[in-house]
């Protein structure tokens, strides 16, 4: 019922008659028109499955309604509320859900023009922000009335599980690509007003790159991933001087550092993965270089020059912004494998990357242990490539991945209801895992009915095909299933968190282990990729702990995590352990690193360094050791900030004023999840966390902190 | 010690076939769909990835581990003796 928008009643006496009355209709073409009831029969007739007649029926006891109310004035979305309630009334529910009006009241959209949005502290506040929020919000209702059955939406609502992005419903999740789509085809997107051929100067392809990671972050929900981003450069870099290349490293990180201020909404979520040596499955792949021709060369040809640009970037990372903060994005993943190991210069390059580490915490360490090769494409998700990823490597171009939505389960409330039953429980976690399946089968449908579409319709440039296949090879996207609050649900059901007993933490991986295997029997029966996922939970963590504090009181008072009396509450994320456990950094990492292997999508755990900088040498020393003797997929070390906003100067450590003018208008900046940002910007849950974090102080201060076998010390193991 | 295996695996069954690993108190932990505790067992001994590439494993009660048919068959042969 788009065309009936306001409506006004005239100065004249109340006539017998409602047709009679002077009302005026503001539609939604911005005109005036007469009160005319067969407006709302029409759209009850083209909206709904109701007949004429009964439509009529509705129509005419709604005018009733607007004659007897004297109502001064008449907006469009009251009639609409009037329609459904006579729905209701006259028990036409199915008709009401479809006849539903989307929006939002008046207060909420005047709170959130003038309220900062929390729920992704990547998002900044401002006009174009706002309006993401707005048409977020209503695409929100759109995905839980029309996407999703009503079970999914339901549990969604009630927090049993969370589907992450719906106000992106529209889109996939994330994905990860190469570089080398862009040099060997352009810049040639559907929609473009001009297209680009391939780019014959590395600063080209740099704006290449940028601008088709705005234009991918305008379809897909989250994270934008690069894949070797410093050795498909190389062969641009030839001949170029050591300031050319400092100059491009610096570009590319302040190119993406500033998007967000530039795009208004979400800053591009970008992540760009970095090798020293030359992974083995590129070794012998032609070199693409300048104007999209083969160079001549494989890309093992091009190590130097990659390693130069890749030391050229740790130095601008090393240096930060002009205040001396870190950079948020790009994030750095730097691939650790056997070949590095063996790869001259190495332990020079680790030395550097563990500076940056102990000074802006920027590095992530993605450990790719034998012949496991990845491509990461945020702080956690990362795709192992198959031997059919690995024959797509000899054409990079081809490798393109995507997850097409996460859907993270509440644990916890599972070991509410099971009361203490192993058997209620993990029937429990199998139900929620076939719920979230068909809601992955639900946005499948969705999407799939976008693309269908083809380039003009409104997902177009993610079925461009300029490689004879779409850009987004959906028969290859991954189905995420994430999990929050591993740690609270042990708990619950045994009494002992992860930490505390080889018990509780053995139990824990038989719940991890139950989710993968119901996941692959999931897969298997719809012939569709789902895999565990460690969610980052940026504000599922907090909504969770909320909701079962509102359905679970006062059960889960005893459990959820964080200062129930600020509202500053949350789940421990993922499989981690407490993030206030008494655990050393080793232990952490080896006991997080024995969940990574069932977690197929990628896994992190997180060293919180507080406002200590440890020595570089014993961060290496840690690295090493990570990778030789534990099972973790990756490692990032997070040290706190506090910038100034009157001098500008940015110190170590979270701080209440300025350490050198004194100043109380001051930002604290430290890690959230998986990114940097600024602490006024998170949420009540995440600042929960913040407070109870446990700093690893004193463990980085000399390489001896780490000597000795990690397998021999000790915890739970 | 416990020797993870699954079925349909050759060498699994030929250990089986050529060890009495009921007298050496050898547990067996079959890996596969229905089975989570076994996954879960292979997780604590962080094996998961080699289990993905080489099957049997005998985890020893030292917690180190064997894989191969030959090498796992040579050395319950050796401790039976």
């Amino acid at each position: 019922m788009g065309e009936v928008m306001e409506l006004g009643r005239g100065t004249v006496p109340p006539p017998k008659d409602a047709t009679d009355t002077v009302l005026f209709v503001r539609t939604s073409d911005m005109e005036i028109a007469g009160w005319d009831r067969h407006r709302i029969v029409e759209a009850l007739v083209r909206e709904t499955f109701l007949d004429e007649g009964t439509a009529e029926k509705v129509a005419l006891a709604v005018e009733q309604v607007v004659q007897r109310s004297q109502i001064e004035v008449l907006t469009a979305p009251l009639i609409r509320e009037l329609v459904d309630a006579k729905l209701v009334e006259f028990g036409l529910e199915s008709a009401r859900r479809m006849h539903t009006r989307l929006g939002m009241p008046l207060f909420d959209v005047e709170q959130l023009l003038v309220q900062p949005n929390r729920e992704n502290a990547n998002v900044p506040h401002g006009p174009e922000a706002t309006n993401l929020t707005l048409a977020e919000n209503i695409k929100k209702e759109y995905a839980l009335l029309a996407v999703f059955g009503q079970e999914v939406a339901d549990a969604h609502m009630r927090g049993d599980l969370h589907l992450h992005d719906l106000g992106f419903v529209d889109r996939p999740y994330c994905s990860g690509q190469s570089l080398e789509y862009l040099k060997k085809f352009g810049l040639n997107l559907p929609n473009s007003l001009a297209m680009a051929k391939p780019a014959k100067h590395a600063e080209v392809l740099l704006a290449h790159m940028v601008k088709f990671s705005a234009a991918l972050q305008s379809n897909f929900a989250g994270a934008i991933g690069w894949d070797a981003v410093n050795l498909f450069f190389a062969p641009y870099l030839v001949g170029r001087s050591d300031r050319d290349v400092k100059q491009l490293a610096q570009m590319l990180i302040f190119e993406y550092s500033q998007q967000a201020v530039a795009r208004g909404g979400q800053a591009i979520f970008s992540d760009i993965n970095l090798y020293w040596e030359v992974p083995k499955h590129f070794e012998d792949v032609p070199a693409i270089g300048p104007g999209g021709e083969y160079t001549g060369q494989t890309y093992g040809a091009y190590e130097k020059e990659a390693q130069r640009f890749l030391t050229m970037l740790l130095e601008v990372y090393r240096g930060g912004d002009a205040s001396g903060r870190p950079f948020f994005f790009p994030k750095p993943l730097v691939h650790i494998t056997e070949k590095f190991f063996r790869t001259e210069g190495h332990q020079e390059f680790l030395r550097q990357l563990c500076e940056l580490s102990a000074e802006k915490g920027n590095t992530y360490f993605i450990f790719d242990r034998g012949d496991t090769a990845k491509i990461s494409e945020c702080c956690r998700l990362s795709f192992k490539l198959e031997k059919s990823d690995l024959d797509d490597a000899k054409q990079p171009w081809r490798m393109r991945y995507s997850a097409l939505q996460n859907v993270t389960v509440n644990l916890p409330r599972l070991a509410y209801r099971a009361g203490g039953d192993d058997t209620r429980l993990f029937g429990a976690i199998t139900e929620v895992l076939e719920l979230a399946c068909r809601a992955h089968l639900d946005k499948k449908a969705f999407i799939e009915k976008l693309l269908s579409q083809g380039e003009r319709g409104p997902l177009s440039l993610l079925t461009m095909n300029r490689d004879g296949q779409p850009y987004l090879r959906m028969h290859r996207v991954s189905y995420l299933l994430g999990m929050v609050g591993l740690n609270e649900l042990v708990k619950i059901h045994l009494g002992q968190e992860l930490h505390e007993s080889p018990e509780a933490f053995k139990f824990g991986l038989r719940v991890i282990a139950h989710m993968k295997l119901v996941a692959e029997k999931l897969g298997h029966h719809h012939h569709m990729h789902f895999v565990l996922e460690q969610t980052p939970a940026e504000s599922t963590a907090y909504r969770f702990a909320k909701l079962d504090l509102k359905y679970y009181s006062p059960q889960a008072g005893r459990y959820v995590r964080g200062d129930l009396s600020r509202g500053e509450v949350y789940y421990t994320n993922s499989t981690h352990l407490h993030v206030g456990s008494p655990t050393s950094p080793i232990d952490r990492v080896r006991m997080e690193g024995l969940f990574h292997p069932l977690i197929e999508a990628g896994s992190i755990t997180h060293l919180w360094l507080g406002e200590e900088q440890p020595d570089p040498a014993a961060l290496a020393s840690f690295v090493e050791k990570v990778f030789r003797h534990t099972q973790s997929d990756q490692i990032a070390f997070s040290p706190e900030f506090t910038t100034c906003l009157a001098c500008g100067r940015t110190a170590r450590g979270l701080k209440e004023a300025c350490a050198y003018c004194g100043s109380d208008e001051v930002e604290g900046i430290t890690r959230i999840t998986g990114y940097f940002t600024k602490v006024s910007s998170w949420n009540k849950g995440k600042i929960g966390e913040l407070h109870e974090r446990a700093r690893c102080r004193g463990f980085f201060s000399a390489p001896a902190a780490v000597s000795g076998s990690a397998k021999a010390e000790g915890g739970v193991g | 010690m416990t020797l993870f295996t699954k079925d349909d695996c050759g060498k699994c069954d030929y250990v089986k076939k050529h060890v009495d690993l009921d007298r050496l108190g050898v547990k067996i932990e079959v890996l596969g769909p229905e089975n989570p505790d076994a996954l879960a067992h292979l997780a604590w001994h962080g094996l998961v990835s080699v289990a993905e590439k080489a099957l049997p494993i005998l985890v020893l009660d030292d917690m180190s581990h064997l894989t191969g048919a030959i090498p796992i068959k040579s050395y319950l042969e050796g401790i039976s003796h």
